[in-house]
């Protein structure tokens, strides 16, 4: 039996729920079959590719040590490839205090207006867009499941915005995070939308390619779902918020739409 | 003793084409080391790649044939696998035997180049290893001149809407080969419920993954071709096999993906889909992909009467195009440069009164938005018309859109009353889509033309007798396939198409 060359560069990056590992794979003249790829000693996956996303974490971060096997087109297998520590992200959902959330951070939209599969009644119900306000507003009736991109014949073929405004006593003292999950977007246009606070650009949201299946199935926690959900969070600068009413605006001006799970805006403890 | 080495400058072999499954000293030890288990030859044999000297044979060992991690059952190590060639199928002839290894790298497939053989004749053929004989296949090669040929082509095999009635009948009629213009797999998962439409059976969860490592696309290949009318379509004629793109992944080209998977990691699915599908095909050695890339454009010459050219419409293409002004684009090519010149090379270098064009998708023009066939690739389809124009009648072989259409080759699609240079004749699908309909909702989009002849939404295949002076083609499809295997052919169409004056002329 002749061994493989074990894979060298190893390295991941932690987000939420997720770590992204990446690798320098063999040259061609080894034909690979797969590489097996093991987390604390146990195989998580195989991929054909020199990259590969462990799935399916907790919220809590959590430090792992991964390694990568090479599995050539005979069936041998390399040494393990030199370790990668590497750690999940704890979600602001956890580590944060709640300001205003519409939605349940849990892996469905049912609570959602229009959910599972109600999208073709978007333009009617929806003709100004969503105008969400927390403490008002009702998620069954005024948080549309998912938010429609230009991409989307059935939305009118144009850009889209939703509004979420939210009172905050005072200016706050740190920065504050978003969480914006999804249970699911389109396959291939995800794409991105302009997050604007208080009328300020705060940037661009990069959205997670999905299955293209949230748009009529609500769940993505049953074993077997062919959802495929995702996690946005980032922070939120504390000099673009103000006393009182606060307006968070999302506007999908690239590809087709989102499926929510939850938005929520959180403090720091 | 000699070393390995010596040995096979000796022998005159190379060390390539016995690790690689094609020949073996003939000196080796034909006894494997240790027994192999009952039904290895559970996946058939075949026989491809014709010559009018030979052909190349086929077999894969698998006594398991859907053991998970792809290798069908067998065990590590390298086993020495018998052919012999025949001209009878009782073997009292034998006129070449030979001693392939088979070894893991590939499966335990074996690729045989059998040479030294009279042209235009059949030749059976048959495998052994240890004390198992596998069954008995029949070939032709091809003929030094060529009075009359007949092949079959069919294409999109998707095991899982359906039996392969198409199959059935092609071994029936046993021509005197076979074109297999692409998808000969599926890549999607088989769910029970959603796409698994073959009445009576169920598939292990393995089976229910988008498949995308090597021992997922040759456990994929393993369960397409348990089936026994497949294998008796293999074992009856050599075919000639290109691929589409679910041989890899739905409507990828070149290394694009269209799930979203970036270029820089899309290649290296490519290269197990092109090692799985090397493995799995009476291909020769020329078609071994290296790295991400294999060479399958490939030209043979029946006789004088007709040369055929194989094209790759999926490797070399551009990606599908921006907007208008990006798709008329003189540049703009589904084939790739180097195979443009060699395809307008090959029509220009020959005499034969035909020439067959076998490619994966659709030539015709139908609409500007079906951009994933030809229609994406104006100019290069003007190019291929003027050379087609310049050489002789062209009957171009496609498949990819499972419906039977029957179409003549205009030399400019937009002028009714230009030239016809020869004629186009797709096969709907073996399996794909299931039972299927006569007519459906595309129906007018192709039957606008004047020049489009035929339109069928039903399985089948396509039968063609071809003389020095004419072409006859029957559209053959079924009734049903998901049920079971039994459904009886149906002659949809018949045309009739002279040499000297191309036309679909119906009969």
């Amino acid at each position: 039996m002749r061994r493989p060359p074990a894979i060298t560069g190893l390295h991941g990056a932690g987000g939420i729920r997720i770590v992204t590992l990446d690798w320098k794979p063999v040259s061609w003249a080894t034909v690979v079959d797969h590489y097996a790829v093991y987390a604390d000693g146990t195989l998580i996956g195989k991929t054909v590719y020199p990259h590969f996303v462990h799935r399916g974490l907790d919220f809590t971060g959590v430090t792992r040590s991964y390694s990568v096997v090479t599995v050539d087109a005979a069936g041998n297998r390399s040494a393990q490839s030199a370790a990668a520590a590497v750690a999940n992200l704890t979600s602001v959902t956890i580590s944060g205090t709640p300001i205003a959330t519409v939605g349940t951070f849990d892996g469905k939209g049912s609570e959602l207006a229009l959910s599972p599969k109600g999208y073709a009644e978007y333009p009617t119900r929806f003709p100004s867009d969503v105008d969400y306000t927390f403490g008002t507003s009702t998620p069954s009736a005024d948080w549309s499941y998912l938010l429609p991109g230009p991409g989307d014949k059935w939305a009118g073929t144009k850009n889209h915005r939703a509004t979420f405004r939210f009172d905050l006593p005072a200016v706050p003292e740190q920065d504050l995070d978003l969480a914006l999950w999804l249970i699911d977007s389109h396959a291939s246009l995800a794409a991105s939308a302009l997050l604007t606070i208080n009328g300020t650009e705060a940037g661009r949201l990069t959205f997670a390619n999905g299955a293209t299946k949230g748009s009529t199935i609500a769940d993505s926690t049953y074993p077997g779902s062919p959802l495929k959900p995702s996690y946005l969070e980032l922070p939120l600068p504390k000099a673009l918020f103000r006393s009182g009413q606060n307006v968070l605006e999302i506007f999908k001006d690239q590809g087709s739409w989102i499926a929510y799970d939850a938005l929520g805006v959180f403090a720091r403890r | 003793m000699p070393s390995r080495r010596t040995f096979l400058q000796l022998t005159g072999l190379s060390a390539a084409s016995v690790t690689l499954g094609i020949a073996a000293p003939t000196a080796a030890d034909a006894t494997p080391a240790r027994p192999i288990p009952d039904g290895a030859f559970a996946l058939g044999v075949a026989s491809g790649d014709p010559r009018p000297d030979g052909f190349v044979l086929w077999t894969r060992l698998a006594p398991t044939p859907l053991a998970v991690d792809g290798h069908g059952g067998m065990p590590a190590g390298e086993v020495p696998v018998q052919w012999e060639v025949a001209e009878d199928s009782r073997f009292r002839n034998v006129v070449r035997r030979g001693l392939a290894i088979a070894s893991p790298d590939l499966a335990h497939a074996v690729h045989p180049e059998v040479r030294g053989l009279r042209p235009g004749r059949e030749y059976f053929y048959r495998f052994r290893v240890g004390t198992q004989v596998s069954p008995v296949g029949r070939t032709k090669t091809l003929p030094t001149y060529g009075e009359q040929f007949t092949f079959a082509t069919a294409s999109c095999q998707a095991w899982y809407h359906g039996y392969f009635a198409a199959h059935r009948d092609i071994a029936r009629r046993a021509p005197d080969a076979v074109f297999f213009l692409g998808d000969y797999i599926y890549e999607y998962g088989i769910v029970a419920g959603d796409n698994l439409w073959r009445a009576g059976v169920t598939v292990g969860p393995e089976h229910g993954v988008e498949i995308e490592t090597l021992e997922q696309y040759r456990l994929r290949y393993s369960l397409f071709k348990t089936d026994p009318d497949l294998q008796a379509a293999h074992a009856v004629a050599p075919w000639f096999l290109v691929w589409d793109d679910h041989e890899v992944q739905n409507n990828y080209g070149a290394a694009n993906s269209l799930y979203g998977v970036p270029p820089e990691l899309f290649v290296h699915r490519r290269a197990v889909a092109y090692r799985a599908y090397y493995e799995n095909a009476p291909l020769a050695l020329g078609s071994l992909p290296q790295g991400p890339d294999g060479r399958i454009y490939r030209r043979y010459d029946i006789g004088s009467l007709a040369r055929v050219h194989l094209l790759d419409t999926r490797q070399y293409r551009d990606p599908l195009p921006v907007d208008e002004a990006d798709r008329v684009s003189e540049q703009r090519t589904i084939m790739g440069a180097e195979q443009e010149a060699w395809l307008y090379d090959g029509l220009r270098g020959s005499r034969a009164p035909w020439n067959i064009v076998a490619g994966g998708v659709v030539l015709s023009a139908v609409t500007d938005d079906r951009t994933e066939q030809w229609d994406g690739y104006p100019a290069n389809r003007r190019r291929v018309l003027e050379a087609m124009g310049g050489a002789g009648t062209s009957v171009m072989l496609t498949g990819d859109i499972h419906r039977h259409v029957a179409s003549e080759l205009k030399l400019d699609f937009a002028d009714p009353a230009s030239r016809t240079v020869g004629v186009e004749l797709v096969c709907s699908s073996v399996g794909s889509n299931g039972d299927g309909t006569d007519t459906d909702a595309y129906a007018k989009d192709w039957l606008q033309h004047p020049y489009m002849k035929l339109y069928n939404a039903r399985r089948g295949y396509v039968h063609s007798t071809m003389t020095r002076s004419e072409l006859t083609t029957e559209f053959v499809n079924f009734p049903y396939i998901q049920a079971d295997t039994n459904a009886q052919p149906n002659v949809v169409a018949r045309f009739r198409t002279p040499v000297a004056d191309p036309r679909l002329e119906a009969l």
